[in-house]
């Protein structure tokens, strides 16, 4: 099946899917500047995540099973992206345009037709077009592994967590589960009411103890229900709850997972933008039987947070719902130079959390320096 | 008779205004000596800077630097004062169609810190909030929301964004953040429109989707919405097609003013003048009138000039076409001393200097000249209208001003250079300008000067393979 490789969480993967292409969200990976098209680039004020794409799109110039590349106009330099990656890839780019507004229907539709071109795009790499009753089975087997996912945080370790929604995202399947078990879950009924996100339980066994690759639902995820943490575990003492928000992490970058929790800390909400944060809203099954399309809009651009957002409120809502639920006492804040969406956030954000905040400045580094770990050991001691 | 074109200091300016004033020169009530906003309003960089001594001039510096006092004066005599931020040239339009509003560019402030050399703080105030200098210079707007000595608050506040900068759109959020309402209003990153699909031609002659033109007509009907509310009138097609008309005719004079300047055997009005002379298309200086009173002047001037064949430098000057504006002004004179005159520029809103269509409905037009913002589209576009331009005024050079921080400079400058290059093999700088150059001036100026004499080399081969009357892009010994 061919590959469609994104990043943006307002792209739906489910469309893609229901188009019979491989939905992949990635976040791309450094490495690739060396390639001609991508280094000339290197040191020109691009921010991170374009010239991680950049060296994404170079170094995967010679896989056979990607047939196109969908960026987002969420940001600036990402709008302009478009044009460099076209350069670098061999396969087309499809810049999608998701409107920064969000309060109007004409912001609204202005997405949903944004959905059709894209499905038009699609067609012409070889998709199919789908049936609005494919379209919403598609939807449905997302939506029911999405919420096996959510009743999965509390029994993964944080970082495990984030790895699992990476590689669940990266997949592009709602078959996939760590280690490549696959669930017997049945496609649920359009006509049934909506599984509320902690509760399904369509696991094939019930294990309660905490582990990497259990992955199984039905567990309650009122925090502080489950999880045992590393430091838990090595010192007796409960972690300290933080949040992590602000840009995603690189594969480079999990390792902060690690640093958190040698430090007393553990990451209790990813409020990052490959975290759980930019999940999609459980279906409206009544709007999914009436119109699909409309029905997958609403999950997304009707639902997701983010600092692009004009107004970005809701971001701030959704924060502090999930803050007081989870009982957070500090935020990470990751960002990076260049990125001015999230770096202007910093600083407002510091001013209206009830909790200390730790900006960290994580550039393309292999891992993370000697200073963003005295900075973690700081910032939790004095939390502590 | 006139004065030959000369640029002189500020002091020499208040010595020539005293003597001119003495022999009868008559100004508007904003007029006076150029040197009371250094030395009372603290306008240093001032100082610094070479001005052309005519009248027209020192009228045109004087409307510019009383902005902010037109803006106190027109709140306090009841007038409701609109902030339009970032959409550069369409919201003033309509805001200016309705009588008892009066529309500025808080963006405007992105100058404030190099004119007040620094004194004004707000970059300080703005570095206290989290917005470093990561950010472009247009963060002193958001000190200016700060400490408010600068603009008043305006009583309704407009920002477009989507397919704008990110440093604009996020500082703009923190203005909100501290407790001033935005009326945000979507504009689309400008595509091309796909096989088959409805396409309409834009002023400037790019084309967007039809659904495009639609999508934008509808925000602007939002904010005609607001606007009437603020008036407490409508803003019937009456209203809008003679605020139109009315910004055609600062257009026009404009466009007049552009023409005659580029295209001169010598250059008639500096490099400096015409910057500031262009930035009163996009919102009048907060008077729209006057505004175009004041570009009127300027022409009479360029006309008086070239009837009597004076003009700055000789024909030997480097044409040079300018991209994007440079936070430092001085920078502007700069170009003249390393011997180029400009010959064309694209200062981001060149939509802004077009004719708004008026065979149209003037909703429909506003639409279309909205979405011909050159920020909007792909840099692509923009390099197209770039080379369209460097063979209309036979621009010898090209520079691209890099704003410093600027989400929009990160990559579309090379673009630009590369498609230059590529199409016109002319010799091209790309440099970056902070709001204070003075420790870089020397570099600047190497770079220029190498710019310079790199297209007089060019212009010599070109001339030895017989090519001196010719296209000059055409010639096969050209290089880069």
């Amino acid at each position: 099946m061919k590959t469609i490789l994104y990043s943006c969480p307002y792209v739906p993967a489910e469309w893609i899917a229901a188009h019979a292409l491989r939905p992949s969200r990635i976040v791309p990976r450094l490495g690739g500047e060396a390639h001609a098209g991508a280094a000339r680039w290197n040191g020109s004020g691009l921010c991170l995540l374009v010239r991680a794409w950049l060296g994404e799109a170079a170094r995967r110039r010679e896989e056979s099973g990607l047939a196109a590349i969908v960026l987002s106009t969420t940001c600036d330099q990402m709008r302009r992206a478009a044009e460099l990656v076209e350069r670098v890839a061999d396969v087309p780019v499809f810049l999608m345009n998701i409107p920064s507004t969000w309060q109007t229907v004409a912001a609204q539709n202005l997405y949903g037709e944004e959905l059709k071109r894209l499905g038009r795009f699609l067609v012409t790499l070889g998709g199919q077009r789908p049936s609005a009753e494919t379209l919403a089975r598609v939807m449905l087997e997302f939506d029911e592994a999405r919420a096996a996912l959510r009743a999965a945080r509390g029994r993964l370790s944080p970082k495990d967590f984030a790895r699992a929604l990476a590689e669940f995202q990266a997949a592009g399947s709602p078959d996939w589960r760590p280690g490549g078990e696959r669930l017997k879950c049945e496609p649920p009924s359009l006509m049934e009411p909506l599984p509320q996100a902690n509760s399904v339980d369509c696991s094939p066994g019930r294990d309660d103890s905490p582990s990497a690759q259990d992955f199984s639902p039905g567990k309650s995820t009122v925090w502080p229900a489950s999880p045992v943490g590393t430091t838990e575990l090595n010192t007796g003492h409960h972690p300290i709850p933080l949040a992590l928000v602000g840009e995603a992490l690189l594969e480079q970058q999990m390792e902060i997972f690690d640093l958190i929790e040698q430090a007393g800390g553990r990451i209790d909400l990813d409020a990052s933008a490959m975290g759980e944060r930019t999940l999609p809203a459980p279906l409206d099954r009544r709007a999914l039987k009436d119109d699909p399309l409309a029905a997958l809009a609403e999950a997304y651009f009707g639902s997701i947070p983010d600092a692009m957002r004009r107004p970005n409120s809701a971001l701030y809502q959704w924060l502090k719902i999930n803050m007081a639920e989870r009982g957070i006492r500090g935020i990470v804040f990751r960002r990076s130079l260049w990125c001015d969406l999230w770096n202007a956030e910093a600083q407002r954000m510091k001013e209206w959390a009830l909790a200390p905040l730790l900006a960290l400045d994580l550039s393309d580094e292999e891992r993370p320096n000697g200073s963003t770990v005295s900075r973690i050991g700081s910032f939790l001691e004095m939390l502590a | 008779m006139i004065d030959a074109p000369r640029q002189i200091t500020l002091e020499e300016w208040d010595e020539r205004r005293a003597a001119l004033t003495a022999a009868g020169l008559r100004e508007p009530p904003y007029g006076g000596p150029l040197g009371r906003h250094a030395r009372e309003a603290g306008d240093a960089r001032l100082f610094k800077l070479r001005f052309d001594n005519s009248t027209a001039a020192l009228r045109l510096w004087n409307f510019l630097l009383t902005e902010e006092a037109r803006l106190h004066a027109a709140r306090a005599a009841g007038r409701k004062i609109v902030g339009t931020m970032k959409d550069l040239g369409t919201v003033p339009v309509m805001a200016y169609a309705l009588p008892g509003l009066t529309a500025f560019y808080p963006d405007g402030a992105w100058w404030t810190p190099c004119v007040m050399e620094l004194s004004d703080r707000l970059f300080a105030i703005a570095d206290s909030l989290g917005v470093d200098d990561s950010f472009c210079p247009v963060r002193a707007m958001l000190g200016a929301f700060v400490n408010q000595a600068h603009f008043p608050i305006p009583d309704l506040l407009t920002c477009s964004v989507g397919a704008t900068c990110d440093d604009f759109s996020a500082i703009a959020q923190r203005v909100e953040g501290l407790g001033h309402p935005i009326l945000w209003w979507e504009m689309p990153h400008r595509r091309a429109p796909d096989p088959g699909e409805a396409a309409v031609k834009l002023p400037g002659g790019f084309v967007a989707p039809r659904e495009q033109v639609d999508f934008v007509r509808g925000e602007l009907e939002r904010i005609k919405t607001a606007l009437e509310a603020l008036a407490g009138q409508k803003l019937d097609q009456r209203r809008l097609a003679a605020g139109i008309d009315a910004a055609n005719q600062v257009r026009a004079a404009l466009a007049e003013l552009r023409l005659l300047c580029f295209t001169a055997e010598r250059a008639p009005l500096p490099a400096l003048e015409l910057l500031v002379a262009e930035m009163l298309a996009i919102h009048f200086c907060s008077d729209r009138d006057e505004a175009l009173a004041v570009l009127t002047q300027l022409l009479a001037e360029v006309y008086a000039r070239l009837d009597v064949e004076q003009g700055y430098g000789d024909a030997r000057a480097v044409r040079v076409y300018w991209v994007n504006p440079v936070a430092d002004l001085r920078l502007m004179n700069l170009l003249e001393e390393c011997g180029g005159r400009l010959c064309g520029t694209e200062y981001l809103f060149c939509h802004a200097l077009d004719r708004i269509p008026t065979d149209l409905e003037p909703m429909e037009a506003l639409a279309r000249m909205a979405l011909a913002d050159p920020m909007a589209g792909p840099a692509s576009d923009r390099a197209r209208r770039v080379i369209r331009d460097l063979r209309r005024f036979r621009a010898e050079a090209l520079v691209v001003a890099r704003i410093p921080g600027a989400s929009h400079c990160a990559s579309e400058g090379q673009l630009i250079r590369e498609a230059v290059r590529a199409e016109l093999g002319l010799p091209v700088v790309e440099i970056e300008v902070p709001p204070l150059s003075d420790p870089f001036l020397p570099s600047l100026k190497t770079r220029l000067e190498a710019l310079v004499e790199t297209a007089r080399e060019r212009r010599g081969k070109n001339a030895d393979c017989g090519m001196r009357n010719a296209e000059f892009n055409s010639c096969s010994c050209s290089s880069s």
